[in-house]
């Protein structure tokens, strides 16, 4: 008995397209409801969670010493072949690495390099920008991946930002965190 | 003296009328977008002026500055006929569509149409179906397969939905008494056809979804399946035509259901100005328009022709019908 009044139902609603209404409805409330979309590089910056892969970065230890010991163990295990490392021994006959090259243009942020490290020196940490026109500006060296920004401290959020034609994409809050963008995303 | 000022008026009621066809797929173009973003929880053009106001505008200046493309295998003439041959009837066609009653500015009375034909729904249908043949031979000439194809679905549309949508504004027709669209406008001043007629205005309506070539019965584009259907091979000002043509029979398609079925420049409740009641509620068809496009899929071209010949045929000649028996 239901059934057949299901049925009924089913091309009573047919018959006025309550298919085509419940679409409609839907869309139309989409439109009211509020954007998900980063206004990037504009308005709003994303700060990267902590277990972000960005740009790499090398530590170093108290003393201010370079961790690396240029066991080249990360250069071993990267898929890409993209890093270089050529050792030397400095005064103190630490083994320690004259060249640390990564080109970023080939690297694919697989962190294996990282996991790879026994002596806990480098890492991905959360820079996301750094596009470039050319591609070897994108062959990093030792200094420079020593003073490249580490792992993210919070946990993922949207910042207001400004665009700096010159450098990139400023930072305008010193709040550590900004609103979480997951908060418009409908979940029904 | 008198004949002069008359020629004057109508020219300059034609020149602008051709200017406002000519600029309005701007703002439309750039609301279209807007409404397509915030349905899908983005924000649309955002970057050129403020809320990406002068984005139509940069997209137009780019459209002009590219380059104007002939595929080497096309047929040349047809090629360039064919965006002419698209963007011309829209704009005849609005010669005979009335916009309101007249208004006296400086003490002479000027009518709110260029003219007023006693046969203008014909002429309206006649010179619409003009269009196709843009449409046809676009795809046709560019001698691309997915051109041609879009060609093919045009033919197929056109003939399911030309029909259906002729029978449809019979009712009106004999509801009014007259073909003009001044008189059909008249005769709606108390009640809209709309109360008479609401199965006419669903068949108009689906008819004149397929006429606009939107969602859900944009076959002739489809750009999931045709790359872009008849204009694949267009580029530049020739691409522009094409597009300024299909915003302009979006347009006449809600102006005609305003006049038809909606009772014109007619207003209830609310004493608004005739002109600006008739502003809102073509205002509100365009955004059904657009709404439509991103709910719905797009139908597959023989389901249309299912459609057109299995139900909006037979839906209208009940219409004629039952209108028929009633005025008896
Ligand atoms: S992240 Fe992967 S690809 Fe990139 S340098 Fe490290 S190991 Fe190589
Ligand atoms: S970064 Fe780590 S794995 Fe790579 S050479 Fe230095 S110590 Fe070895």
């Amino acid at each position: 008995m239901s059934r057949a009044l299901d049925r009924i139902g089913t091309w009573i609603g047919w018959a006025f397209f309550a298919d085509l209404a419940n679409g409609l409805a839907l869309t139309f409330g989409y439109m009211f409801s509020k954007s998900v979309t980063m206004q990037y590089p504009d308005k709003e910056k994303w700060l990267p969670y902590s277990r972000y892969r960005g740009h790499h970065f090398l530590k170093r230890d108290e003393e201010g010493e370079i961790k690396c010991v240029a066991c080249e163990l990360c250069a071993r295990i990267c898929p890409c072949y993209c890093i270089e490392v050529i050792p030397y021994e400095d005064e103190k006959g630490n083994r320690r690495p004259a060249k640390f090259e990564i080109d970023m243009a080939r690297c694919l942020f697989c962190g294996l390099c990282e996991d790879a490290c026994p002596a806990d020196a480098i890492a991905l940490g959360q820079q996301y920008e750094f596009s470039s026109f050319s591609s070897h500006d994108l062959v990093i060296g030792r200094d420079d991946l020593l003073s490249k920004p580490g792992k993210a401290m919070t946990g993922g959020g949207v910042v207001a930002a400004r665009l700096n034609t010159e450098q990139d994409v400023l930072v305008e809050t010193s709040e550590p965190q900004g609103y979480n963008w997951w908060r418009n995303i409908r979940r029904t | 003296m008198e004949l002069v000022v008359a020629l004057g008026l109508i020219v300059f009621k034609v020149a602008l009328l051709i200017a406002i066809l000519l600029l309005l797929p701007l703002p439309l173009t750039w609301l279209e977008r807007k409404i397509a973003g915030h349905i899908q929880q983005r924000m649309g053009p955002m970057r050129v002026g403020w809320h990406g106001l002068l984005q139509p505008v940069a997209d137009g200046v780019k459209l002009l500055t590219k380059e104007d493309h002939i595929p080497a295998e096309a047929d040349r003439f047809l090629f360039k006929l064919a965006p002419i041959l698209a963007l011309a009837p829209p704009f005849v066609v609005f010669v005979a569509v009335p916009f309101g009653e007249s208004v006296s500015v400086l003490g002479t009375e000027i009518t709110l149409y260029v003219s007023n034909m006693n046969v203008a729904l014909l002429f309206v249908f006649a010179v619409i179906g003009i269009e196709v043949y843009g449409v046809i031979f676009g795809g046709w000439a560019a001698n691309s397969k997915y051109a041609v194809l879009g060609s093919l679905r045009t033919c197929a549309q056109m003939i399911s939905y030309e029909i259906p949508m002729g029978f449809a504004v019979i009712g009106v027709v004999m509801l009014a008494q007259s073909m003009s669209l001044l008189e059909i406008v008249r005769a709606q001043a108390n009640v809209w056809n709309i109360v008479y007629q609401p199965v006419g205005f669903f068949v108009f309506f689906v008819a004149g979804l397929a006429q606009a070539q939107r969602i859900p019965f944009d076959l002739a584009e489809a750009e999931g399946d045709l790359g872009a259907g008849f204009h694949t091979e267009y580029s530049g000002i020739r691409f522009a035509f094409f597009m300024v043509s299909e915003y302009a029979i979006m347009l006449l398609t809600s102006v005609l259901a305003v006049i038809l079925f909606f009772g014109g420049w007619n207003g209830v409740l609310v004493p608004l100005p005739p002109i600006l009641w008739f502003l809102l509620k073509v205002a509100f068809f365009v955004y059904v328009f657009i709404w439509f496009r991103f709910t719905f899929p797009r139908y597959r071209y023989d389901q249309l022709m299912a459609i057109g010949w299995k139900v909006l045929l037979p839906l209208s000649m009940a219409n004629i019908i039952i209108t028929g028996v009633a005025f008896l």
